[in-house]
């Protein structure tokens, strides 16, 4: 793997971790550029995602030598130099360069120039600083009903929310969670909204500190910031954690109604907001309701072809079959749509004995196939 | 009970992005270095301890502090708590160098009336061709801010072990001769249980309870 050195904000990344890393960048900005349409080879691995090798497997597609690397890191900074020349006058030019791979090392300051969200962050200088600290104020505050113990244990100890928080908000649990657990937090956290964040976050905070037993590992502020640093991975684990969560009572109301009187609180010992502070995002159906799309704007493309004979045969069935059968018929897909991930090709019967599989588990548990249904 | 420690310094990393304090921590704490890092996300922690003189222990609460611009106002208020801080810039980033001052007045201003205690560290001297900035200029930024200035390697692990023991040093001077001192409310430093009197008395104690045993 190439180590890359670059001056400026750049860091030093290998190909491996760069999406993580990239996506740290991105996270907590508007951006919507995280989709696999960057990638163009490689089949999807067993999440759904491609080009990916988010869980560790080192399988470089190609080994671009250092030289190379280094041009390309050099013609990238003077395109980000002047980013709205190179936008307006040699578009052609950018979309190649983005086409051959963005180096590693700049990766996440490119996304950030290509989807806005470096316009975005600049006209909002503050406020996700701010957001991140309000954030961190309505997640401690749930805490008081969702974990007494746990509460009164950080309170004693003065342990600001962001000192445990800000990786977690920010990031949307990418770098906390085992990578299974990160994608069904986040297939929940795409249709539920935020609330599912601060689920998460109180249910690590209640598993960690919630009992008086737990407490003695941590007597002090730094032992307990150690613990909450070092979650233990049967608490981080699929199954129980989706569990958890979707056990946890918190509404969407919930999350409001403690926003705005942090807000409150905020304002009187911090003084007005440097921007607003908008409801928080509440999920698929609040997204569609703000900009409410046409039928043809939600069609499926590339249109996936359904054989009616299945249909039939699993009609009436889980309504988790009924969507692998079609993606086990879309073959020969190509890959212009970041939402319709290619499976890789698998024989027929194997896929019936996934879903046998899958009927005789329980719901929440996490098999290598159940991912694809 | 056993005391682990007689004194906690709680020392906070500060510089650019990118220059290399996670790495200079992870080297220091675990021995361990990775070409591969991630930037880090708000504020991130790691101790370690060090004899700093026979029957002595200081145990280091070293702060990690993401050096990108939009944490700072996150940042900012650890800075009050600690009593040491190690002024990170990247020897082959002529930017990260000249931003030293910078991080230097901002920290300084944020604590007043109160000090810290710094060292000026040049960080990834294993890059020797790529080199941006010259021992000379770091030596005469280190003179004018009156710190020591130390070039260390993560990587090599060159000199890594020396820097955060310099500032430890120097701190524990300088808290011998009651310029620092615990206080109340403020985590800069903090005294483990038993060391209530002074230094040499507790010196002679520790070696007289070594006689008994």
């Amino acid at each position: 793997m190439a180590k890359i050195h670059i001056q400026g904000n750049g860091y030093k990344s290998g190909d491996e971790k760069s999406l993580r890393s990239t996506m740290e960048s991105l996270v907590g900005e508007e951006s919507d550029s995280l989709g696999s349409d960057l990638e163009l080879n490689g089949v999807a691995d067993k999440y759904g995602f491609i080009g990916g090798s988010q869980q560790g497997t080192v399988d470089t597609a190609e080994n671009i030598p250092p030289e190379v690397l280094r041009q390309r890191e050099v013609k990238w900074l003077e395109m980000l130099n002047s980013w709205d020349k190179w936008m307006s006058k040699k578009h052609k030019k950018v979309k190649l360069r983005c086409q051959k791979g963005i180096p590693p090392s700049l990766r996440g300051r490119a996304w950030l120039y290509l989807s806005g969200g470096k316009v975005k962050r600049e006209q909002n200088q503050g406020k996700f600083q701010e957001a991140i600290q309000l954030d961190g104020e309505i997640l401690f505050s749930l805490l008081k009903r969702v974990s007494p113990v746990a509460h009164r244990h950080l309170k004693k100890h003065k342990i600001d929310p962001v000192l445990y928080m800000t990786e977690w908000f920010m990031c949307a649990f990418s770098r906390t969670l085992p990578w299974a657990s990160v994608l069904r937090v986040w297939d929940i956290f795409f249709c539920e909204g935020v609330k599912v964040i601060f689920r998460v976050g109180l249910v690590l905070l209640k598993c960690m500190l919630g009992s008086q037993e737990k407490l003695k590992a941590c007597p002090g502020q730094y032992e307990t910031m150690e613990r909450l640093r070092a979650i233990e991975s049967c608490y981080m684990q699929e199954g129980f954690l989706i569990k958890e969560i979707l056990e946890l009572q918190l509404s969407e109301r919930d999350v409001e109604k403690e926003h705005l009187a942090q807000l409150q609180s905020w304002k009187e010992s911090h003084g007005e907001l440097h921007c607003k502070s908008p409801p928080r995002m509440h999920g698929a159906r609040a997204i569609m309701a703000a900009e409410p799309p046409s039928r043809q704007d939600l069609q499926q493309k590339p249109t996936i072809v359904i054989d009616p004979a299945q249909i039939n045969n699993s009609e009436k069935k889980e309504k988790d079959k009924s969507k692998a059968e079609k993606k086990r018929n879309k073959k020969d897909s190509t890959l212009d749509t970041p939402e319709d991930q290619p499976v890789p090709d698998q024989s027929q019967p194997m896929h019936r004995e996934t879903f046998t599989l899958q009927a005789s588990n329980q719901s929440l548990s996490s098999t290598e196939q159940d991912t694809y249904l | 009970m056993d005391i682990l420690w007689q004194y906690q310094f709680r020392i906070i990393l500060l510089g650019d992005s990118t220059v290399g304090k996670s790495s200079l921590l992870k080297r220091f704490t675990d021995g361990v270095y990775s070409d591969v890092a991630d930037p880090t996300v708000g504020v991130d922690f790691y101790a370690r301890s060090l004899d700093i003189e026979p029957g002595v222990k200081i145990k280091l609460q070293l702060w990690d502090t993401a050096g990108q611009e939009r944490f700072r106002s996150i940042t900012t208020s650890y800075y009050r708590n600690s009593v040491g801080g190690l002024l990170v810039f990247d020897l082959t980033n002529r930017k990260s160098f000249e931003h030293v001052r910078e991080w230097h007045r901002e920290v300084s201003e944020h604590i007043l009336p109160h000090h810290m205690v710094y060292i000026l560290v040049g960080h990834k001297s294993d890059l020797t061709r790529e080199r941006k900035v010259l021992r000379d200029e770091a030596e005469q930024l280190a003179a004018e801010l009156g710190v020591r200035y130390v070039e260390t390697s993560a990587k090599c692990n060159s000199n890594v072990e020396r820097a955060f023991e310099l500032l430890a040093r120097d701190i524990y001077e300088l808290m011998k001769m009651g310029e620092i001192s615990a206080r109340d409310g403020w985590d800069g430093v903090k005294s483990g249980l038993t060391a209530k009197v002074l230094y040499p008395a507790e010196e002679e104690r520790e070696r007289e309870k070594s006689c008994n045993c």
